[in-house]
Formats: C-alpha cells, sequence, structure tokens
C-alpha cells in the first residue's frame, strides 16, 4: 500500500512537469528564429571595414568581453523581470527587442556581426539582480537593459567598475544626472516629468475646472518619482491635493490597497494620479469606483494594462470612459512602418514592443560608433555611445543625446493616450490611442534640472 | 585494534567530531581544496589571481561568478545551521527565520554603514557582525516566551506572523532601511580596526592573488567553519542532548529533569543568532538589501535546505545550503546544454526535444526563449522543481542527501556483500 | 428589490465610515471564512494543515476564468437563449468539479503516502505542493490577469447608508450557504464518518469507515471552497481585472483566522474569519497611513492572533491537546 503510493507519487512528479508543457495557452506567442545559425558572409570581421570609413586598409578591432570576431558574435546582456510585477511589460519588451535584433542580424548584422541577448530573469529581486549580473558580465559587452532602479544602484559601483554600459529599463529621473552613474544611458521621460505632461495636458486641455487631485503611488523610486512629478504639476496647476498616498500602495497587502481605494474615493478628487503596478491599479480603481468614485483616472504607463479594457473585463467600460495615461513610446496605431516586423515575428498586437526597439536602436548607435572606432572593448562600446549626438528612433519616441548638459539632455517629451477597447477586440490597436504625441506641458519645458525629484537613499 | 570500523576504546573517541581517519583525511583534503580554489585560474579570468592553472574537472568553480555563488552557499549554510538547531535538533518548526535574518542584517548596517542621511554609525566588522547576532538572538528571547506556550503547527504560524509584522517594520523604517523598494546599499567586509582610511585587510578591492569575490568566498568559508565547529560541538553538549530529548517527547524530556522553557528559550536564542550573522553578512556581501529581502519565501528556503539535506545533522545541512542555492544554476545549465545538444542533433536531442523548446513553434517542458511563451520559464521551472524535491525527500528520504550518503556509504562499507 | 437602486458605479462618496468599515469588513471575512472552512475540513479530517490552499484558491480561479471565456465550456453547447448568468454558473460549476479532483488528486498522491508521519512534516510537503502547483498555475495565467467573465460585473447594491458591490452581496450570501452546508454535512453519515476519523484514524477504520474515502472528500470539499475563494478574490471590485500571479498569496491571512479560532473548530473558522476581516476592515478605515505608516491593517490579523495565542495557546474554540509521556 505504501510503496505503491509511493511510486504514485513519482508518477505524478512526472505527470504535473509534463503538464506544464501545454501552459500559458492563450498569451503571447513567441519570437522566432535564433539568432547565431547565420554566419556572416565575411568569415574574418577584422578585415571588413565599416561601410563609412574611407580607409581602404583591414582594421584592428579591440575586443574584450562580449564580442568574438572569429565567431561573428556580439553579446549583449538583459536582466529583466519576466515573471514578476512588471512581467507583462518587459515581457514584451524584451520580445521586441529580439525581434528587431533578428532584423538587423538577418540584414548583415552590425557591420557583419550578429548580435545575441543574453536574457536572466531576475523576478524583479535585487539578489538575483546582482548574482545574474555577475553570472553573464564577462560574456556580454554590455546591458541592453537592466530593470528596476534600486536593482540598478545596486550595480552602480560594479558597471563603473567594469566599464559596463547599461540602459536602465526604468525611467527614474535620476538617471538623467550624470553624477549618479555615468554608464548609464537614460532614455525616454522620466517619470517625474512623465507626470507633469500628463497632468498639464489633463488640466489645460482634457478637464473643464479641475480643482483637486488625489495621489497615490508605490514606494520606491519609480512611485516616489511619479508622485513628486505629480505634486510638482498640482502646485503649478492650482490643483489642490486632496489625498496624498505617496508610498502608500503595497501590492503584496490588500488592506493597503483598500485603503489608498477608500483615500481616493473619500477625497472626491476631480483627479487621480495612481503610479503602480498593472495588477495593483485594477484592484484600487475598481474598489474605489464601487465606493462611489466617479472622478478622471490617470497615472504613468506602468499603471495601464490592456488587459484592463479586454472583451471579458469588467471594468471595461468604465476604464475606457475614465482614464488618461502618459507614456513615454509611440502607439501601434501610429507605428504603421513597424508593424511587419512585429507580426513577422509571429507576435501579437501591443504598444509595448517599441520600448525593446527603442533600446535596441540606442545600443545598435553604440556599436556601430564603436566599431567604426575600432575599440569593441566595454569601455570602448562606453565611450562611443557617451560621444552619440542624436539618436532618432523613427517615430517611435523623441531622439535622445548624450553628449551635453544634464539640464539639456532631458527628455521632456512624451505621449499622452486614451484607453481602446474597440481597436483591441478588432486587434488594429494596442489597446491604447494617443491624444497627443510628443507632447511637453509648460512646466515639464521650463523645469530646470538639478538632480532626481526623489531622492534613492544611500 | 586500528582501522577497525566502529570500535572505539573510548567514550571521547565515539563523541569526537571526526571519528574516523578517513573522515579526518577526506575532510582535510575537501577544506584544501575549497581554500585552494580561489587562487587558481588565473590564465581564465583576467588575472587577480596567484596561480595560473585550473583544478582540473572543477576549475570552473574558481571563477568570479561561482565564487559568488558559493560564498552565497557559505551563508545560507550559516543561516540553516540556526534553524537546523532549532527545528532539526530542537524539533520546533519556524517559518520565521528571515525575520531574525532581517533584524540582524539592519542591525549590522545602522551600525557598520558610513554616516549619512540615513542611520549609520561606520564602526567596523568587528563589532557590527557580532551585534548583528546578538541583537536578534535578545529579540528571539523576547518573543520566546509566546512561542514556548504554543506548540506544533500552532508554532509555525506564529512564527510565520512574525515575518509579516517584521517586514512591515522594516518597509516603514525608511530611516534606517532606506524604504520600501528602494533600500540601501551596505558593502562593508573590509576589515578594520577602527574607522581609519586604509582598511587592514581589504575586501572589497581585487588584491595580487585574489579577486574580490574570492577574498569574500575565503572570508564567509572561515565564518561557516567557525560556526559549523560551535554548532556540531552544541549537539554533542549537555544543552544539544536536552533539545534532542524535547523534540523526541517534550513531556518525558520533562519528567527526566529536563526544563523544556528554558530549552526551547535557548534554542530560539542560539537560532537566531546564526540568523542575524548570516543575514549582515548576505546583506554586506551582495551590497543592497530591500525590505522585502527578508520576506516567506526566504524562510521557506531554509526549510527546504535543512529538510533536503536532512534534518537534525549538520553536515546534511551544509550539503542542503550547497544544494538548493546551486540548484537554480543547474538547472540554467542544464538547459543550456540540452539546448546545445538539440542544435547538435544526435541521440541526447531526441531526449532533449520534448523537455527543452527553442523555438515560436516547439513545445517543450522548459521554455528558453525571452519573452514569454508557452512552458515554464527556467526560473520557473527551476522553482517547480524545488517544490517537488522537497516533496520527494519528505516521501521517500525524510534523512535528506544525508541520508542517501548514509545509504552509499554503506553500500560500499559491506561490499562485495549486501549486508 | 424595487426600492434598490441598482445602477452603474454611480453610488454616492462614502459617508459613513462605520457603514463602510462594516461591509468592507464582512465581504473581507466572507472570504476569510470560506478559506479558513477549508484549512479546517482538510486539518480536522486528515489533520494536514494545508500550506498549499492559496495554490488551490488561484488554480481555483483560473479554472473558472478558463472555463467560462477561454474555452467557453459548457456554454458554447447551449442554445443561445439562455442567459448569461446560467452559462457562467454552469461553467463555474464545472471549474468547481475540476478543482474538487485536483484537491482529490494532490491527497492520494502526495499525502496518502505520508499518513502516520508527522503532522510538521506532512505540513511542509503542503509547502512544496505550494511552491510546484503555484508556479505552474502562474505560468498557465501568463503575465496579464485573466477575467472570469462572471455575471455581476461593476453593479452596485446601493442602500442608502452603505453601498455593497453585487460581488460582495453574493460572497457574503454563498459563504452563508457554505458554512451552514458544511454544518448540514457534519450531521450527515459521511460526516460523521469524517468526524470519527477526525478524532481516531485507526479506530475509525476498525469500524469499517473507509479512511481513505474521507481524506479525498475532505481534500475535495477543501479545494472547493479554496476556488470559491479564490473567485470572489479575483472579481471586482478586490481584483477587478481578474486572477493573476498575485492571487495565490491572499490565503496566508487565513492563516491567523484558523489559528485564532483554533485549528480544528468549524465554529472557530467562521468566528476567526469574520472577527480578522472586520479588525482589519476597521483599522483600515479609522487608523490613518501618516501616522502608523503603510500596511498597518495588513498586520492586524497577525497582532490580534499573537494577542489571543498568548491568552490561549490552542485558540479561542480549538482543542486542547492532551499531553501524555
Amino acid at each position: 500500500m505504501r510503496a505503491k503510493s509511493r511510486w504514485l507519487a513519482l508518477l505524478l512528479v512526472l505527470g504535473l512537469v509534463l503538464v506544464a508543457c501545454g501552459g500559458d495557452s492563450g498569451t503571447t506567442d513567441t519570437t522566432a528564429a535564433t539568432t547565431t545559425t547565420e554566419a556572416p558572409g565575411d568569415t574574418t570581421a577584422t578585415t571588413e571595414a565599416p561601410d563609412d570609413d574611407d580607409e581602404e586598409a583591414p582594421m584592428e578591432i579591440a575586443t574584450d568581453f562580449g564580442v568574438d570576431l572569429d565567431a561573428g558574435v556580439i553579446r549583449v546582456g538583459m536582466l529583466s523581470d519576466l515573471t514578476g510585477p512588471f512581467g507583462p511589460l518587459v515581457s514584451a519588451i524584451v520580445a521586441g527587442a529580439q525581434a528587431y535584433w533578428d532584423d538587423v542580424n538577418a540584414n548583415g548584422g552590425i557591420e557583419g556581426l550578429q548580435v545575441e541577448l543574453v536574457v536572466r530573469d531576475t523576478v524583479y529581486v535585487v539578489d538575483n539582480h546582482i548574482q545574474f549580473y555577475n553570472e553573464i558580465k564577462d560574456d556580454v559587452v554590455a546591458l541592453g537593459h537592466s530593470t528596476g532602479s534600486p536593482h540598478t544602484v545596486a550595480l552602480n559601483a560594479d558597471l563603473i567598475a567594469d566599464g559596463m554600459l547599461a540602459i536602465p529599463l526604468t525611467w527614474y529621473s535620476g538617471w538623467s544626472d550624470s553624477s549618479m552613474n555615468s554608464n548609464l544611458l537614460s532614455h525616454g521621460t522620466p517619470y517625474c516629468i512623465e507626470a507633469m505632461n500628463t497632468i498639464g495636458y489633463l488640466t489645460t486641455e482634457h478637464l473643464d475646472g479641475a480643482s483637486t487631485i488625489a495621489i497615490a503611488s508605490l514606494p520606491g523610486d519609480y512611485g516616489q518619482d511619479s508622485a513628486a512629478g505629480a505634486k510638482l504639476a498640482a502646485e503649478a496647476a492650482g490643483l489642490e491635493i486632496v489625498y496624498d498616498g505617496e508610498g502608500a500602495i503595497i501590492p503584496t497587502d490588500e488592506s493597503a490597497i483598500t485603503s489608498v481605494a477608500n483615500g481616493i474615493a473619500d477625497s472626491g478628487a476631480d483627479i487621480a494620479w495612481v503610479a503602480t503596478t498593472p495588477g495593483t491599479f485594477s484592484a484600487i480603481f475598481g474598489q474605489a469606483l464601487a465606493a462611489g468614485y466617479q472622478g478622471t483616472w490617470s497615472g504613468p504607463s506602468p499603471s495601464y494594462s490592456p488587459a484592463y479594457v479586454a472583451p471579458d473585463s469588467p471594468i471595461k467600460d468604465a476604464i475606457a470612459a475614465s482614464f488618461v495615461g502618459g507614456t513615454y513610446t509611440a502607439s501601434w496605431v501610429d507605428s504603421p512602418q513597424w508593424h511587419d516586423l512585429i507580426l513577422d515575428a509571429g507576435l501579437p498586437v501591443s504598444d509595448y514592443y517599441f520600448e525593446g526597439i527603442i533600446e535596441a536602436k540606442i545600443l545598435e548607435a553604440a556599436l556601430r560608433q564603436a566599431y567604426a572606432n575600432g575599440d569593441m572593448t566595454r569601455q570602448g562600446v562606453l565611450d562611443a555611445a557617451k560621444s552619440l549626438e542624436s539618436v532618432t528612433f523613427d517615430g517611435l519616441g523623441p531622439d535622445e543625446s548624450y553628449v551635453g548638459a544634464d539640464n539639456d539632455r532631458l527628455q521632456r517629451q512624451g505621449y499622452i493616450y486614451v484607453p481602446d477597447p474597440e481597436g483591441l477586440a478588432a486587434g488594429t490597436s494596442g489597446g491604447r490611442v494617443d491624444v497627443a504625441s510628443l507632447y511637453t506641458s509648460d512646466l515639464a519645458a521650463n523645469y530646470e534640472f538639478t538632480g532626481a525629484c526623489y531622492t534613492l537613499a544611500g | 585494534m586500528r582501522g577497525r570500523p566502529l570500535l572505539y576504546t573510548s567514550y571521547e573517541s565515539d563523541q569526537s567530531m571526526l571519528n574516523t581517519t578517513t573522515k579526518k583525511v577526506v575532510l582535510g583534503a575537501f577544506l584544501a581544496f575549497l581554500v585552494l580554489l580561489p587562487f587558481t585560474g588565473g590564465a581564465a579570468s583576467s588575472g587577480d589571481r596567484l596561480f595560473d592553472f585550473s583544478i582540473p574537472f572543477v576549475g570552473f568553480l574558481s571563477s568570479n561568478d561561482y565564487l559568488q555563488l558559493l560564498a552565497t552557499v557559505c551563508v545560507f549554510a550559516i543561516g540553516a545551521l540556526g534553524l537546523n538547531l532549532l527545528t532539526g535538533v530542537a524539533g520546533q518548526v519556524s517559518l520565521g527565520h528571515s525575520f531574525f535574518m532581517g533584524v540582524g542584517a539592519y542591525t549590522a548596517v545602522w551600525l557598520g554603514a558610513p554616516e549619512g542621511p540615513l542611520l549609520g554609525m561606520g564602526l567596523p566588522i568587528w563589532i557590527w557582525l557580532p551585534a548583528a547576532g546578538i541583537v536578534p538572538a535578545v529579540i528571539g528571547l523576547i518573543v520566546g516566551p509566546t512561542a514556548v506556550r504554543v506548540r506544533g503547527l500552532y508554532l509555525a504560524i506564529v512564527t510565520l506572523g512574525l515575518v509579516f509584522i517584521g517586514e512591515y517594520v522594516f518597509r516603514n523604517w525608511r530611516s534606517l532601511t532606506g524604504g520600501s523598494q528602494a533600500g540601501r546599499s551596505f558593502q562593508e567586509l573590509d576589515i578594520r580596526l577602527w574607522k581609519e582610511e586604509v582598511p587592514l585587510i581589504e575586501i572589497s578591492q581585487d588584491g595580487p592573488w585574489l579577486s574580490t569575490n574570492g577574498k569574500a568566498f575565503l572570508m564567509m568559508l572561515v565564518v561557516l567553519a567557525i560556526f559549523t565547529v560551535l554548532a556540531k560541538n552544541l549537539q554533542r553538549s549537555r544543552a544539544g542532548r536536552a533539545f534532542q530529548a524535547i523534540r523526541d517527547r517534550d513531556v518525558a524530556a520533562e519528567v527526566m529533569g529536563v526544563n523544556e522553557f528554558r530549552y526551547k528559550l535557548l534554542a530560539f536564542g542560539i537560532s537566531s543568532f546564526y540568523a542575524g550573522i548570516a543575514g549582515a553578512l548576505l546583506t554586506a556581501f551582495l551590497g543592497r538589501t530591500i525590505p522585502e529581502r527578508w520576506d516567506l519565501i526566504l524562510a521557506v528556503q531554509f526549510i527546504a535546505i535543512i529538510l533536503i539535506g536532512g534534518a537534525g545533522t549538520v553536515s546534511g545541512t551544509l550539503m542542503g545550503a550547497a544544494f538548493v542555492i546551486m540548484l537554480p544554476r543547474v538547472v540554467q545549465n542544464f538547459t543550456e546544454w540540452l539546448k546545445g545538444a538539440i542544435d547538435e542533433g544526435g541521440f541526447i536531442s531526441v531526449i532533449a526535444d520534448p523537455i527543452v523548446a527553442t523555438s515560436a513553434n516547439d513545445t517543450g517542458i522548459i521554455n528558453t526563449l525571452p519573452g514569454v511563451g508557452p512552458g515554464l520559464s527556467v526560473l520557473q521551472a527551476n522553482q517547480v522543481l524545488y517544490g517537488l524535491l522537497i516533496i520527494g525527500f519528505l516521501i521517500f528520504e525524510p534523512l535528506g542527501l544525508y541520508g542517501i550518503w548514509l545509504r552509499i556509504r554503506n553500500y560500499w562499507k559491506g561490499w562485495p556483500f549486501t549486508y | 428589490m424595487t426600492d434598490l437602486i441598482l445602477i452603474f458605479a454611480q453610488a454616492t462618496t462614502r459617508e459613513s465610515h462605520l457603514a463602510a468599515a462594516i461591509s468592507e469588513g464582512l465581504s473581507l471575512g466572507a472570504i476569510y471564512a470560506l478559506l479558513a472552512m477549508g484549512f479546517v475540513i482538510i486539518f480536522k479530517a486528515t489533520q494536514v494543515l494545508n500550506f498549499a490552499h492559496g495554490a488551490l484558491a488561484a488554480l481555483g480561479a483560473f479554472l473558472v476564468a478558463s472555463f467560462a471565456t477561454l474555452i467557453n465550456f459548457p456554454g458554447r453547447f447551449l442554445p443561445e437563449t439562455i442567459p448569461h448568468w446560467l452559462r457562467w454558473s454552469l461553467s463555474a460549476l464545472c471549474a468547481l468539479i475540476a478543482a474538487a479532483l485536483v484537491g482529490m488528486l494532490l491527497e492520494r498522491i502526495f499525502i496518502r503516502p505520508m499518513v502516520g508521519e508527522e503532522l510538521f512534516a506532512v505540513a511542509i510537503v503542503t509547502l512544496g505542493i505550494d511552491i510546484a502547483l503555484r508556479n505552474i498555475t502562474n505560468d498557465f495565467i501568463g503575465t496579464d490577469p485573466r477575467p472570469l467573465g462572471d455575471p455581476w460585473g461593476t453593479k452596485i447594491l446601493d442602500l442608502g447608508w452603505v453601498t455593497f458591490a453585487h460581488t460582495e452581496v453574493a460572497q457574503i450570501l454563498v459563504s452563508i450557504v457554505l458554512v451552514s452546508a458544511v454544518a448540514l454535512f457534519f450531521r450527515s453519515r459521511t460526516g460523521i464518518a469524517m468526524r470519527a476519523t477526525a478524532f481516531d484514524q485507526e479506530a475509525a477504520r476498525a469500524q469499517g469507515i473507509n479512511v481513505g474515502r474521507i481524506f479525498s472528500i475532505s481534500w475535495a470539499i477543501g479545494a472547493v471552497l479554496a476556488a470559491v475563494a479564490g473567485i470572489f478574490v479575483s472579481v471586482f471590485p478586490r481584483r477587478s481585472a481578474g486572477v493573476d500571479t498575485a492571487t495565490a498569496f491572499f490565503a496566508f491571512k487565513a492563516l491567523p483566522a484558523i489559528i485564532l479560532g483554533g485549528l480544528d473548530s468549524v465554529v472557530g473558522a467562521v468566528v476567526g474569519g469574520f472577527g480578522i476581516g472586520l479588525a482589519e476592515a476597521f483599522v483600515g478605515e479609522y487608523v490613518s497611513f501618516s501616522f502608523l505608516g503603510s500596511g498597518f491593517a495588513g498586520i492586524v490579523p497577525y497582532l490580534v492572533m499573537l494577542l489571543v495565542l498568548i491568552v490561549k495557546p490552542y485558540g479561542l474554540f480549538g482543542t486542547e491537546e492532551i499531553r501524555r509521556v
């Protein structure tokens, strides 16, 4: 009897594992085509001169980590949150980056070198982030992205010591402050500026006579940077802050979510600015709605998820009627030139790939510049990146510059959008349509940037 | 008389820590290997090593990456030794180990971190490390009486409550912890006499013979060795025997004159001391911590370590720590290897194909593609395996890795006879 | 019903904190009570503290989402004229049956071999089940939340002095019905057999009770109760967008409820569940964020639990263990 039970247990263990392979039936399909199958036409990459170079003589390329000229491969690391709280966003971002690099590779790569991504899932845990960085750092020439601010800050000293370039996948305003860590290539509107833009748009173009605002956010860099921007914007627009829940949202704690929702409902504010994860936003939204809140909802990009306006979602109509959001990339609807790339890779319609493509384009520019300089060491790629005067994104986002003073480089342009349930259901949009592109509010345009809006402690 | 197994001529030799010559030799060789490891592999990595050669077969362990992992193993082993004393030896189930680790970590941060906007006193390691053990031990003794009153599963849930209450305090005590999801940095393994500029022994910089991670690994190894000897010693002392008596039958133990209340409290205190040291070292070594680190998942990880290793045994606990910490890397490397095997084709690819999905229209239990698709991600696969291993060990081998080791040893002891 | 105004999200701002706290407390308490009942039934019959309860709740909610929206079963075989609520109820019923089967399978395969082992060891087995089952379920759920397609939607019931979402009314009613059903069940033949098994497994077996069947039934009931709780956690207003990867963690909040009531007391589970729910809601309503920091209400259940245990180590209604040498 007992022995039989034990064997049954063993069988089920196997069974459970087998069952898992059918998982995830309805979601995203994955990227196609592996990157390494096709070797570059010219086997000796060292002798191939870059296109924009006049010299005919073969060029020596210096390399140290992550670039293998003989194999014709450049390896780029990605520290991503694929299954944690920001999983929905980041996995699409990684898929977008992969699709873009596949396209680059198919068209000759970086001067004949194929780009390969080394992705690690950190689940948004700092310890994992540090350990995975140590694991992959000697295999990669740069970090294609590093998800999360405390996570990226934890690598600060290592990044500088290793001469490693990293693109932060977080829009903390501190990244635009070069005294914080000059190895980080910030891009897109920081949370703080995004809040200024969105609230500026709401008060000047969307709502008439809004006089009060409720602000709630996650604790930490993302939430509180966004809340700091919202407070500045509220002051500039003459809005009274009737509920201040900066840092009050705890994703794992249901009662904290309830108390924030009640706080917003009790305040009866005209605008509710909520900076949180996709999962908790829907909880706060629903509970405030149930408590009778009727104001306009707004928040930074990670608060919104197209899943809210999916056909079966109970809050579909309520969200569509009351949400206005801010973000940093163009929408699917406004970027038809990119549709083929995404659809050919077998990916479903979504707005989130473009951030991955933007990251990839920044890195591509840096790698091409480094190749032209003849120095593809980690430090060489970093130096090349910091000499880029302008990186353009083919309509996906505002241009970036990595030369000049922080205040001049600060990205002030963003996008304002509203949900689009019809487009999502019809498969013609990723669930959002923009109402303003490359928008800058007066406050954001004149904001004197001297450092992060919210100081990340120690 | 010499060389005969299981023959002891004195109580002392029976109870000695290393009661056979084989044990002494094997342990000595293993320790020598571990100490030598970080000095080797200079040719493979970017210098900073005394020797250029690599140890055959396991030379890859001397890379900075693996040295960091090994150092983490040592830190977790220290924490697990504490939980083993409480749960394995004294039989008191605690799901609150991560709370005490957090208390130790923040004690260390407060005392050891440089003065600045957040709380910090900039004291040297020889002050903050012991304090990181003492403070949790005192807190363990304070909450102990409540814990001693309840028993069994009630105790497990009470200690689980501690984790949630602790997380709340850590999240909100922002001047100390840096706040939720932000945390603070603390990278202070350097050994100083007092607050002088140039440390006595510098851990945080690469040296001529050793890399940073190599130094940290050796340091953790030394601390682990000390705590292992202490734990082993405690287990064969009067207190250790009292713990075991309480575990086996608490009422019977009391009848025999073991003061149940006192020894349970002592077990709590000592286990919290170990936890605090481990928490402090983990933080100082990794360099940054956020309040959410000290959660239930960490506590469960420690339970898993002692169960998989073998509850109640010191060597099992050490094996369990190595196993649980190395498991994610093993799963990952194994997946990559299978992926490579599929590309090459041949016999292995037939087996590997259903396990690993390598392209969009391929199905497999583990999905290696970036982004989300059908199938478990490597990390989820690791988690599922980890859960199943806990179940598997409890059902098939309650003595854990130690039990497996015993069986192997006993098999070869009688070889070629099977009895 | 005519005097009750049913409107889509049109309630007035909450005027009475007391009423709001009571309504929130009742709704939370109903969920805790459902979860606690599941824990207690499994513990009473098999002496297992089931840490996998949260994973079962998330799995149950996901099964409802799958049956109701993804595969539309059995709705796709039914004529168009059948109203949505009936369609959904049938899907939910299928999902609950599937959840019960999973519960029975888990017991048969992982728990049965552990019969007679230490309580603690079996509890840790369920921790292992929790880790494995939660990760597999989360893999199926994917990264985006999955809506359950429930018929209640975002409708609000406005009683003038207090508002309830329709889902909250449903969960309070359902939990009352299920709690009564379980109470009645314990008076049935099988229920008496279960009580006998809980008292002494060997003696029960000697009396001709099929102990293995009792184990299966208790896990099936536990899994269904967990799934029902999972449904109510994953609908408007609590998690409006549907079941997601965080749903499984909700069940930990029911642990203080069962400890408060006593691990083996059905009455205790109900009293503990509603007690903890109301305590949490009142603290959330009346204690300000600026004073105690964020998330204080979240630890109130644990603080209440600790205080009660200092006075009564076996909870309010738990059976005191008689210890012999």
